[in-house]
């Protein structure tokens, strides 16, 4: 009998096979990332361990591995050993840690299998070290080395060939928004309802998560609802409307400069005076906080949550919101990157007060929320989709003590990882973004209605 | 020149010789570079960095999920400068001597606490396996000054001792954990800074 050859995985070949080029090329674009802030973070870390119950990989999964301090230890102690005197004369002594082959296999564990980067360890716990930041800066020197893992750096290159991570073609785009538009018309019983496609000199650029005209276009009509009904001058680009930006995930810069300079260059040419993030954490995250950095310039031009300009609606009278619209008990999940590192924290709130009957927040929430588990790329990169899925069960329960029907959600991302919680779980939750809620709440005028 | 007047000089040479450790590393940290925030700012830095310091240090889980671990380690890093306060008054006020009633239950009680934290350190497995010897060492280190400085308070004829120690002591904090005295405050400005700036901090939006 004639034996099948076992298929390499090129990703393991790799790694098994690094020369001593790689270690240098990774050193060497670590040592670039690092500023006095991270420096610091170096020598601030005392290993005291209270950041353990900080991590909801380590509370589910209880190894030492998950502990934010170990993580962050594999990243400074290499950074102590190579770029710190104490460090190279002392070496371990003071847990310095050669960046060696299996050093990086340790790292591509730790830091992409094991860690969200949802900054919960940042904010609640420790001294206030940026732990996250600290590991994105590791991920990025694996990925100058071409160590990024494969699904996730695929994600990336689909939206740098593509135009956007599903590698949605211009055309389909173009026809769901048809379809889309279509769908308002009925919705608003107004046939002159548009949803505007390159439209020059409008105020705002709308951009989306492509699983939005892909999976859930409904999301895409409950935007265009609330624009409709607030009479806004917004517009979609036929091309560049991806808001998200994988490149955040795998630490590659470049490559996320590239995607975050595709919005900006899109809103310039369309002359939009504001650029719209759709409900996307680390979409939000990417382009309002560090595209600046990663392109270094200042932007001339807002960069707003969706979040924020339909809380503008509602508190300028602009549209109209009825709760009883929302009968069903709802709950809010705070995504990381949008709440605890972004800063938008009320606005979803006001909103679902003002669009729900009975609004219940989770506990903890806010800043203090727990991570669902679906971010830092682990959506995308399925081999570590066990753990991702053993680190929901903080966030399960969150949601099942407040037996709420429907849980909210402004993250694509999150918007996944909460439905395949809610199948793992047994929740029976519908997930929902917000302004798909704001939309089924949202009172049309009577003329356009009757019209 | 007596003993004692030597190790008096010794003692005030190896601070000298940390401090100036300690502003080389300093000096070493900001020569990386600042990070200039080229976003605008959607809350005030000024009022993270104002949390980060106040509200922020008592609302953090850590604290309220491990208490005694917080309330011992203000006590441990209370004592330890009231132990440097306390040496320094023994080598340059002799004359003077500080007032043993206040010193003598902070140093002790310090000195309890830090062993503790060793012991903790040593018992917990996840902790051990974190931790690297200078965690070990730092820790006893600084346990055994606390023990000389209260020892001395009783036993004034300990004064060579408790200066032979503190000079090892001066020399050992620039190469180990016992840095992060100084860089623990400005990771914690940073932090304010960086998270105030976004609005995440609690009472820095600019919007809500």
């Amino acid at each position: 009998m004639e034996l099948t050859p076992v298929k390499k995985d090129p990703y393991e070949e790799k790694l098994q096979h690094l020369t001593d080029a790689d270690i240098a090329l990774i050193l060497a674009e670590f040592r670039r990332r690092f500023r006095s802030a991270d420096v610091a973070a170096v020598h601030t870390c005392v290993r005291c361990g209270l950041c353990a119950d900080a991590c909801h990989y380590y509370l589910t999964n209880g190894e030492l591995e998950d502990l934010p301090a170990y993580k962050l230890n594999l990243v400074v102690g290499v950074f102590k050993r190579h770029f710190t005197t104490a460090g190279k004369l002392f070496g371990r002594w003071t847990g310095a840690k050669k960046l060696d082959a299996a050093m990086v296999r340790e790292w591509v564990d730790a830091l992409f299998g094991r860690c969200r980067g949802c900054g919960r360890c940042t904010i609640k716990f420790t001294t206030g070290i940026n732990i996250h930041a600290l590991i994105r800066a590791a991920r990025g020197a694996l990925a100058a080395a071409g160590l990024v893992p494969p699904e996730l750096q695929s994600t990336v290159m689909t939206a740098v060939e593509q135009g956007n991570n599903m590698g949605i073609p211009r055309q389909e785009w173009l026809d769901t928004v048809a379809w889309i538009e279509e769908e308002l018309q009925a919705e608003t019983g107004d046939p002159q309802a548009r949803i505007p496609i390159d439209a020059k000199g409008a105020r705002l650029l709308y951009t989306v998560n492509p699983r939005e005209p892909k999976f859930f276009p409904l999301s895409l009509l409950a935007a265009a609802k609330l624009f409709y009904a607030a009479g806004e001058s917004w517009t979609f680009s036929s091309d560049y409307y991806d808001v998200t930006n994988y490149g955040l995930y795998s630490g590659d810069d470049a490559h996320a400069g590239l995607l975050s300079d595709r919005l900006v260059k899109a809103r310039e040419d369309l002359g939009a005076e504001v650029l719209v993030l759709g409900e996307c954490g680390h979409g939000f995250a990417s382009t309002r906080w560090e595209a600046p950095q990663w392109l270094n310039k200042r932007f001339p031009f807002p960069v707003r949550s969706v979040l924020e300009v339909a809380a503008d609606y509602v508190r300028a009278g602009q549209i109209s919101l009825d709760p009883s619209r929302n009968p069903k008990p709802i709950t809010l999940h705070d995504p990381c990157n949008l709440v605890r590192l972004g800063g938008v924290i009320e606005e979803q709130r006001y909103l679902l007060k003002k669009a729900a009957a009975n609004f219940i927040e989770m506990t903890p929430n806010r800043q203090k929320n727990y991570c669902c588990g679906g971010g830092g790329g682990q959506l995308a990169m399925t081999r570590y989709a066990k753990r991702r899925l053993a680190s929901g069960r903080i966030k399960a329960e969150q949601i099942r003590k407040t037996e709420a029907k429907i849980v909210v959600a402004p993250c694509h991302n999150c918007i996944d990882q909460l439905t395949e919680l809610s199948r793992e779980y047994k929740l029976g939750t519908e997930v929902k973004t917000v302004i798909e809620v704001v939309a089924d709440a949202i009172v049309l005028p009577r003329k356009t209605s009757k019209s | 020149m007596t003993l004692i007047g030597l190790l008096r000089i010794l003692t005030i040479a190896s601070a000298a010789f940390s401090f100036a450790a300690l502003v080389f590393l300093i000096s070493h940290t900001f020569a990386f570079g600042r990070r200039e925030y080229l976003s605008a700012p959607r809350g005030y830095a000024g009022n993270g960095i104002i949390y980060a310091f106040g509200r922020g240090m008592l609302e953090k889980e850590s604290v309220a999920l491990h208490r005694p671990t917080f309330i011992g380690g203000i006590l441990y890093h209370g004592a330890i400068f009231a132990g440097l306060l306390y040496l320094f008054w023994t080598v340059l006020l002799p004359k003077i001597g500080p007032p043993l009633w206040a010193f003598r239950p902070v140093l002790l009680a310090g000195a309890a606490v830090g062993m503790s934290l060793l012991i903790k350190r040593a018992a917990k497995p996840h902790l051990r396996r974190l931790s690297c010897p200078d965690d070990f060492f730092a820790n006893l280190f600084v346990d055994v000054f606390l023990v000389l400085a209260f020892a001395h308070t009783v036993f004034p004829s300990l004064e060579p001792v408790l200066l032979f120690v503190s000079i090892l002591l001066f020399a050992y904090i620039p190469l180990g954990k016992i840095r992060h005295c100084f860089f623990f405050f400005y990771t914690r400005f940073v932090f304010g800074l960086h998270y105030g700036r976004r609005g995440a901090l609690p009472g820095s939006s600019r919007e809500a």
